[in-house]
């Protein structure tokens, strides 16, 4: 069997130095923005804080989905899977508040520097998210239909890997746009 | 004032440097039984180093004057002296000291890959972090504080490429990926420093000049803050990542002089495994 | 020339590429050897695009004061040229060669992730479609450069779609790019037949590795880059654009951090052929595979850290620029290592100048040269000199076309006879090789003078100073040559494929594992895979009272 977890791993190792070229955009236009639309002026860190909590529990259920598929147990895995999702979906739903919320104050992508390298970084995260999500959902839909008897699955395995960088991403992306700018 | 001058001069030999130096050089050759090996000699290369390095002008330098100095210095007191040192220790030694010394077992934790790459790089960024930098500036007797700490955590760093206990090694490619990732996280703080406006290390933009040397600092020798600063962050960049390159290429040239395992494979009944890739 | 019976005469015809299967069962072939052969296929039609290109280029540059070509054709013509070549000719060409051989080389039944593969081949085929596609719209095509350097890129500088299509085009052949770095690392890494161990690689296949892991980390730059652009040029963002906060020279740093690794993954392949071609004709193994591997790693690992030489005119400072030249010039080191482990090869040896040689041995002269001018440009001061000159200009040439299509021009006379079951002939061969050799140094030696006597590259025409015109003209009678020996190639290949002597298993009488099958291979790459006892396999089958490990 080809070796899906490796592929993984060096996949993400390679988006890894994506999003570090997103992010050293953003620290060198940090400071630059004199008047105008900055992280400490425009940013709510602790709603975006709380939101992040729920990613970063996220982490912890697909965890526990994996435990699941190792001991066998259908019903748990596709409850974890679940709660995965769910815990997913409220942080991109907190996201695109925190967006909407800009918008509505007319900081968009062409504000300035700050606007956008904050959206193109919280925007390529959001995105990854979303990708994750999609395959949790595929996941969660095969195991429903009955697929996934375990106690070993790639399939499982490989997302959860992705699925642990994202988070992984997150909180360098949240340490630097906002703790960086309020601490 | 020459830059002849400037390098001749200004050498202290701290009294608790030079114990400290001794100590070593005779703890190993007791513990070694009195020998003079080739380990022994590339460790007191080592050993010697650290005594140079601490009682140049290097030192004196970067304490005030010049970021660059003091970049130079943790460099060597971070990656190459304690490489000196590993690949200067033998595994009789290890056994020796582990029998004297049995909270040595703790490297065997920290010496993991994942543990000791964190320490490694975690503390290179944390001690760029520009308020703990200044704090530590100011602060001279911190100052045998953070050598000790700087070979011990190099020392730890350097454990899974060379480790003197070769079983504790990883494996060459995975070690190129090791130092590697270090040498990439190494450059990305180099990168960061080089192009940041000048002062990130406020110490360094106006120092007191107790030496009387900023004139020609500043003015021979054109060496402004912001000149300063390239030259620190280019310092720890470039040749920053040669020293990785080379331990890189010390791990390939050893792994190429191992002789190949025999396989087992007699000619006759080999060969007829067709590698199954049944994904389609 | 001995052909050892490692594969049992075949009772029933194989499936070839000659049997004709339909379109269809190529469109959605996931075999290695199929998608080998589109991915090299595709590349020849991109390079007589991009030669075409050329050849227009040098026509209009014939004489001074020229108008056969307007000049915003003309920057569309040397954009589309450089992005043509480099992009969808010489990085395919070496994934697809790759593609096709690593499997082969490793002993395996094909790469680790075949979809994937099919995926990378579509990806960069249609990225360059679309990139084409650009020719025909009302804006025409991409003009900038095959940089595309900002602000030029963006408004209101560039204000036709011509960038944009250049974007998403490379965007989607670099995501395929990225794809097939990965599925050669799984692959090289997991389905090595026993007996080939990490040391007894082939050292195409370590030059691949080392590729894929480069691949791997820097595309993701130039994609972050590409984005950027896009959102720059689509969404009005502020990235690159010094009117509005923005920073044009980051564009740069992001760019020329990919830029400059992708030089060597343009060429390390190339090395990986010259390497496996120099033994067999010189009927010695390599002279110091260690070296030539660690070599290999050490230009990979070195290539990351001095992408700043390319940016030495824009005023990073003094330091920075001092380092960087330092740098650069270590790099020498390693690839001059190589070059005297392939001349060491070579001495001593009983050398066969078949054309897979021939084109080996002019690789070796003419990247010698094109690494010395690098060299040269590596200094600070004659950078700032030569930059943006036809020296430049002649150094890209020597390295990208004096070496890596001259590697692919050996690698393709030697495995067309694996990959169709045919030789090419001999006779056209040589017609090729000297006019290439001919047309190519006529072409591009002259440019080092233009550029030192101050010609720019990218300008449509140019004043009559004295001798420039002389100097042109030549440049483009070579370049005349050279399209006239690209044809005889073509016409090589067809006429081959259709009555080329039939080439057996083993024609060159080679060592490594892609000769112990038949030509071309069946499906299933290998009935019995050679046991794997050291790095020739097939030279230890048949001297098994010499092998070359005891």
């Amino acid at each position: 069997m080809a070796n899906n977890k490796m592929l993984v791993s060096f996949f993400i190792a390679s988006e890894s130095i994506f999003f570090l070229m997103l992010i050293l955009a953003y620290v060198n236009f940090h400071g630059d923005v004199i008047d105008g639309p900055t992280a400490e002026n425009s940013l709510n860190p602790v709603k975006t804080g709380i939101f992040s909590i729920f990613l970063f529990a996220s982490s912890f259920t697909i965890w526990l989905a994996g435990k699941s598929i190792k001991k066998k147990d259908h019903a748990m895995l596709c409850v974890w899977l679940l709660a995965t999702i769910i815990l997913g979906a409220i942080f991109i739903f907190g996201q695109g508040m925190e967006w909407a919320s800009l918008i509505g104050r007319e900081i968009t992508i062409s504000r300035n520097v700050f606007a956008t390298t904050f959206f193109t970084l919280t925007g390529f995260h959001g995105f990854h998210v979303c990708v994750g999500l999609i395959m949790l959902s595929i996941l969660l839909g095969l195991t429903i239909a009955g697929d996934f008897k375990g106690p070993r699955s790639d399939g499982i395995e490989c997302v959860s890997i992705y699925w642990h960088f994202v988070d992984g991403v997150w909180v360098v992306v949240f340490s630097v746009i906002y703790l960086w700018a309020f601490l | 004032m020459t830059t002849w001058k400037l390098l001749a001069s200004y050498w202290s030999f701290e009294p608790w440097m030079i114990l400290i130096c001794t100590v070593l050089i005779l703890g190993y050759l007791v513990l070694d039984n009195l020998r003079i090996s080739r380990a022994f000699l590339i460790f007191s290369t080592g050993v010697l180093l650290l005594l140079l390095s601490t009682s140049s002008p290097l030192n004196i330098l970067g304490r005030n004057y010049l970021f660059s100095a003091s970049m130079i210095l943790h460099i060597i007191l971070l990656l190459v002296i304690p490489l000196i040192l590993l690949i200067g220790i033998s595994p009789g030694i290890i056994n020796k000291l582990s029998n004297f010394l049995p909270s040595l077992k703790v490297f065997n934790i920290l010496g993991k890959p994942v543990v000791a790459w964190i320490l490694g790089v975690g503390t290179m960024w944390i001690w760029h972090a520009p308020n703990l930098h200044n704090y530590l500036l100011r602060n001279d007797y911190l100052q045998f504080t953070q050598i000790l700490l700087f070979i011990t955590v190099g020392l730890i760093f350097w454990l899974p490429v060379f480790s003197p206990m070769e079983s504790r090694r990883l494996s060459p490619l995975p070690s190129t990926l090791y130092l590697s990732s270090a040498c990439l996280s190494c450059t990305v703080l180099g990168i960061l420093i080089t192009f940041a406006n000048a002062g990130l290390y406020r110490e360094y933009l106006n120092p007191v000049d107790t030496l009387g040397i900023l004139n020609f600092l500043r003015n021979d020798l054109c060496i402004t803050p912001s000149v300063d600063q390239q030259i620190g962050g280019l310092t720890m960049w470039v040749p920053g990542c040669l020293i990785y390159l080379v331990a890189s290429m010390i791990t390939i040239a050893r792994w190429y002089r191992e002789p190949e395992e025999n396989s087992g494979y007699r000619l006759h009944d080999a060969g007829y495994r067709m590698n199954d890739t049944n994904t389609i | 020339m001995s052909r050892i019976p490692l594969v049992p005469e075949n009772v029933e015809p194989l499936p070839s590429i000659g049997e004709s299967e339909g379109l269809l069962s190529w469109v959605g072939s996931i075999d290695h050897k199929q998608i080998g052969i589109m991915y090299i296929i595709a590349t020849l039609v991109y390079f007589l695009i991009g030669g075409l290109e050329a050849i227009l280029m040098r026509i209009q540059l014939a004489h001074p004061n020229s108008s056969f070509i307007s000049p915003e054709i003309f920057n569309q013509l040397f954009t589309m040229h450089g992005t043509t070549m480099i992009f969808f000719v010489v990085m395919p060409f070496l994934i697809g060669v790759g593609v096709y051989l690593v499997p082969l080389m490793i002993g395996a039944r094909d790469m680790a992730f075949p979809r994937l593969n099919a995926l990378s081949f579509w990806l960069f085929l249609f990225g360059g479609l679309l990139l084409y596609y650009s020719f025909f719209t009302q804006s025409g095509a991409p003009d900038v450069g095959w940089f595309a350097y900002a602000p030029l890129s963006e408004k209101p500088f560039s204000l036709n779609n011509g960038p944009t299509y250049w974007a998403i085009g490379l965007l989607a052949s670099g995501i395929g790019s990225i794809a097939s770095g990965l599925n050669n690392i799984v692959t090289i890494l997991t389905l090595r037949t026993p007996g080939m161990t990490m040391r007894r690689l082939p050292l195409f296949v370590w030059m691949i590795l080392v590729t894929s892991f480069l691949l791997i980390f820097v595309i993701p730059i130039i994609t972050a880059a590409f984005f950027m652009l896009l959102l720059d040029r689509l969404f009005e963002a502020n990235f690159f654009n010094p009117a509005s906060g923005g920073s044009a020279i980051l564009y740069q740093h992001f760019f020329w951090g990919f830029g400059h690794p992708e030089v060597y993954i343009l060429v390390l392949p190339a090395f990986g052929i010259i390497s496996e071609v120099i033994p067999v004709f010189s009927r010695k193994p390599i002279f110091g595979y260690e070296f030539v591997a660690a070599s290999t790693v050490a230009i990979g690992l070195l290539s990351l850290g001095v992408w700043a030489h390319h940016m030495f005119a824009v005023g990073l400072g003094n330091v920075t620029n001092a380092y960087f030249s330092l740098a650069s010039m270590l790099i020498a080191i390693p690839t001059g290592v190589k070059v005297l482990n392939w001349v060491a090869t070579m001495w001593n040896g009983k050398l066969r100048f078949y054309n897979p040689m021939l084109f080996a041995v002019a690789f070796i002269i003419e990247f010698v040269i094109g690494g010395l001018t690098g060299v040269a440009v590596a200094s600070v001061p004659i950078d700032w000199q030569a930059t943006d000159s036809y020296f430049v200009v002649a150094h890209l040439h020597y390295a990208l076309f004096g070496g890596s299509l001259f590697a692919i021009f050996a690698g393709v006379y030697y495995w067309f006879p694996k990959i169709t079951g045919r030789m090419l002939s001999e006779c056209l061969g040589r017609w090729h090789f000297w006019l290439t050799v001919i047309g190519f140094n006529f072409t591009f030696l002259i440019q080092h003078i233009l550029g030192l006597v101050g010609m720019p590259r990218r300008v449509y025409t140019y004043p009559d100073m004295p001798y420039w015109g002389t100097m042109n003209l030549i440049s483009t009678i070579g370049a005349l040559i050279l399209g006239i020996s690209v044809l005889i190639f073509v016409w090589n290949v067809i006429v081959s494929l259709r009555n080329g002597d039939p080439a057996g298993d083993n024609p060159w009488n080679a060592w490594t594992l892609e000769w112990a099958t038949t030509s071309p291979p069946p499906v299933f790459n290998f009935d019995r895979v050679p046991p794997v006892r050291g790095r020739r396999p097939l030279w230890d089958l048949a001297h098994p009272d010499m092998p070359d490990e005891k």
